[in-house]
């Protein structure tokens, strides 16, 4: 006969209608046996009470539907952001709001490396530095006698220091685009692109690709998790291999191990047959906690990036419209095939016209292969209006709405993308819960840091950086809001049924909170704090 | 060691990628090829050059194609430049949607590579209906501009409407791809003059330089930007008044640095159709 625990809590959040709060919850196996007050479980035998959290408030585990395995693994580098940020230890890095800031940061953990090991940077965004650019010589006195090398928050831009420049030969002679030059006819430490960054990457030993595969990596995106109150994450573009499974398998399988991933399989590299039977095979593999099946479609890029895809009238600035990742046929191919085999697919987009073709897309799969409840997602859905939430809503399609963007980029999408208009109509979960879509929040970290109170935070109040409330007919309430970062998303990811709430019969996953998130101003409630979780009954503390 | 060539083969879907990458395979050429590609699907391998296959690479008699299977492509750029022995050229098949010029620049930038063109295959039948689709065009059409050779296919003639498009897209020496051998001119294997020369092709206007003459470093300049258009590859050594040079140019690339060289050695190419070695020889004789 397995124990049964009951803890008491000082409130629980349920999101269940039928008992919003409670006091106590029961659990036997990993799952919730019972919710109520503290006699909840005992018509089922002898009960242990654990009043260890009677002064937290519980909610059900959170859901971040859309993250990157990146994001714990990046602080094997140096964080050089203009935003404060949580590392996987828990250790808060101030945002640095001007260069000499990130100079005099850097150059303490150039200090603490081994001599000439290379001093890699991630995070460093100008988009909100108005000095000069960053350069070579700012990086110099980082280190002289080793490279340094700042990946900024974009990935298309770097800037490194003059020994990194020798590294890969760059000088006077050199000639070739996105290696900037300054007017004295030396690169600037600049590199713009893939292409002119890839040498320094390749001698520094800067790969992206290898943050995603390996044990810690895994076990540092669940701590980021376990800081944020989030107990069931996605890792939307896994690259994973069927080679890379038994790693995974074995990270995620250990019992201390207190996470469900859930990754999407980046639709790239084969026909859409052959994706779709990738897909399947490691669907055959999935785990309770490495739920693999799904499928991520990438179609156009960043409206900050100025790539997105976007309709009339287009960009403030007059610049070009985007770039499609995947052609609008292959987009069409790929929604076709996956809807046949029975494929959950997150597609991406962020532009109005991808997600346009998109929802034209699912509309013609549906047609050839119906399948009521695909529950296919659109992912970030930006620039989405009404019409387009109604076609959602008719689909049976989600949308998972990049709400973290109100606050990083909402003043520069109305100073430099999209303009006043259309920027305070962006991330609209007013109108996407309005037309009744299913709805669900994120934060795409590591773009932006994963902090799922953060993200209602940002649906409720649309605050931007400058302190604006960026349209204020597209917030939502504080109740709805929490609902679509545990609910909400659970339903994206078809795991509704398991999680998102707290009642009988799902899984004892819960984020202790130090305060309750309905009690306190709406304003503060990215403030409220996570004391860590509960997974499958486990107790789980930061 | 010397630089790796690395040659970008560029196109919208169904232009012709994989054929290309498949007759690049099977021609007579001698070298150890590197091809990376997005998918096996279409590859198409002889069983006599066939070694070995994994989920992604399939190794050759004549070199390897290596799918990056979503993985990033610099990655695998990367991994191509640490192989032993290294392969004697690279080719890289970009996506449908890529702009080829943002993985060729890579070449120019890696003192490990060298510049070996993009070509750009061009669908002769549907390509008017993507350069007017509003959705695809400016990317189509960004291939077409960006590319050192147009080669169309699917067409035995390129009609009008196609060929506004190359105009207003200051298209390359565009031709209808033809069945003459692809070696000689995109990976460049016609030696530099040092006795007699091999016959080319007679696809190809092949044409070779070897003197003690100087040349001015401005004139030599001047002389590379006002090359025939149907000059598709040029390479060698270039006496100057200011030292020697070498010389690479590929389509719209030109290349030109410092390098000790004793005598002028250079040698050209170009398809026939496009080009004829007495316009060559006119050229740098003027």
């Amino acid at each position: 006969m397995s124990s049964i625990t009951v803890f008491s809590a000082q409130t629980i959040l349920t999101m269940d209608p039928s008992r919003p709060r409670a006091t106590h919850v029961a659990v036997r196996d990993g799952r919730i046996l019972a919710v109520g007050g503290a006699d909840c479980a005992d018509q089922w035998g002898e009960v242990t009470h654990d009043d260890s959290l009677k002064d937290t408030v519980l909610m059900p585990g959170f859901v971040e539907g859309h993250a990157h395995m990146m994001a714990g693994a990046m602080w094997t580098f140096a964080y050089a952001g203009y935003h404060d940020r949580i590392d996987p230890d828990g250790k808060l890095h101030k945002g640095m709001t001007d260069i000499e800031a990130v100079v005099a940061r850097l150059s303490a953990q150039a200090a603490a490396l081994p001599p000439g090991a290379p001093l890699i940077g991630w995070g460093f965004d100008p988009i909100f530095l108005s000095s000069e650019r960053l350069n070579r010589h700012h990086l110099d006195r980082i280190a002289a006698d080793r490279p340094v090398a700042i990946m900024f928050s974009n990935f298309h831009l770097m800037c490194v220091n003059s020994a990194a420049l020798a590294m890969a030969g760059y000088g006077r002679d050199t000639n070739a685009e996105g290696v900037v030059k300054g007017a004295d006819g030396e690169p600037t430490g600049e590199l713009q692109e893939m292409a002119a960054m890839f040498p320094v990457m390749r001698r520094v030993g800067m790969d992206f690709r290898g943050l995603s595969q390996t044990a810690s990596s895994i076990r540092a995106y669940a701590d980021v998790c376990r800081l944020a109150g989030v107990t069931t994450v996605t890792d939307l573009f896994s690259t994973m291999e069927e080679e890379d499974l038994g790693t995974a398998l074995a990270a995620t399988g250990a019992d201390d191990f207190c996470l469900r991933i859930v990754p999407a399989l980046g639709a790239i590299g084969g026909s859409p047959d052959e994706i779709a039977a990738k897909a399947r095979r490691l669907a055959a593999r999935a785990t309770d906690k490495l739920r693999l099946g799904a499928v991520k479609l990438m179609t156009d890029g960043s409206i900050q990036g100025w790539t997105a895809r976007v309709k009339w009238p287009g960009y403030v600035g007059g610049q070009p419209n985007g770039i499609w990742n995947t052609p609008p046929e292959t987009i069409f191919a790929l929604c076709e095939a996956m809807q046949r085999e029975g494929i959950q697919m997150h597609i991406h987009v962020n532009g109005d016209e991808a997600s346009d073709v998109s929802l034209a897309a699912l509309e013609a799969a549906a047609r050839k292969h119906p399948w009521p409840d695909a529950r296919h997602v659109l992912q970030h859905c930006q620039m989405m209006g009404p019409d387009q939430f109604r076609r959602a809503a008719a689909l049976g399609a989600c949308t998972n709405i990049f709400a973290n963007h109100i606050w990083y980029f909402g003043d520069q999408h109305v100073a430099l993308t999209i303009g006043e208009d259309r920027a305070s109509r962006m991330d609209a979960v007013r109108s996407a819960l309005d037309e009744g879509v299913r709805v669900a929040i994120h934060s795409d970290a590591p773009v932006t840091p994963m902090a799922p109170l953060f993200t209602a935070w940002a649906a409720v109040n649309r605050r931007t950086m400058s302190g604006r409330c960026l349209g204020p007919e597209q917030r939502i309430t504080v109740e709805e809001a929490l609902r679509l970062i545990t609910l909400g998303a659970a339903y994206t990811l078809k795991l509704d049924a398991e999680i998102g709430s707290i009642e009988t019969g799902k899984r004892a996953d819960f984020a202790i909170l130090g305060a309750d998130p309905t009690m306190v101003d709406p304003a503060h409630l990215k403030d409220v704090p996570v004391l860590g979780t509960v997974f499958g009954g486990r107790l789980n503390l930061s | 060691m010397t630089p790796l060539p690395m040659t970008v083969i560029s196109g919208y879907l169904g232009a012709g990628k994989t054929t290309l990458v498949n007759r690049l395979l099977a021609e007579d050429h001698g070298l150890r090829l590197m091809i990376l590609v997005n998918d096996f699907g279409a590859i198409n391998i002889d069983a006599d050059l066939l070694q070995s296959r994994t989920e992604d690479t399939i190794a050759l008699q004549n070199g390897c194609v290596c799918c990056t299977m979503g993985a990033d492509l610099f990655m695998a750029l990367g991994d191509a430049l640490d192989r032993r022995p290294r392969p004697d050229h690279l080719v890289v098949e970009a996506s449908g949607v890529a702009d080829p010029a943002s993985i060729a620049r890579a070449a120019i930038a890696e003192p490990e590579m060298s510049y070996a063109g993009i070509v750009t295959l061009v669908d002769g039948l549907n390509a008017p209906g993507l350069l007017a689709d509003d959705l695809i065009a400016a990317q189509v059409g960004q291939q077409i501009s960006a590319a050192d050779l147009v080669l169309v296919t699917k067409t035995d003639r390129i009609d009008p409407g196609l060929g506004g498009h190359f105009a207003r897209l200051k298209a390359r020496g565009p031709r209808v791809l033809d069945d003459g051998p692809l070696a000689p001119l995109l990976f460049g294997t016609i030696p530099l003059p040092k006795g007699p020369q091999p016959a080319a092709h007679p696809a190809y206007a092949a044409w070779s330089h070897e003197s003690a003459r100087q040349v001015s470093r401005a004139a030599l300049v001047d002389k590379l930007s006002a090359r025939p258009e149907g000059l598709y590859r040029l390479k060698g050594f270039v006496l100057t008044d200011d030292g020697g040079c070498e010389v690479q140019v590929v389509g719209r690339y030109v290349e030109a640095r410092r390098a000790e060289t004793d005598r002028t050695r250079l040698v050209g190419l170009g398809p026939a159709d496009r080009v004829s070695r007495d316009q060559i020889e006119a050229w740098w004789s003027a």
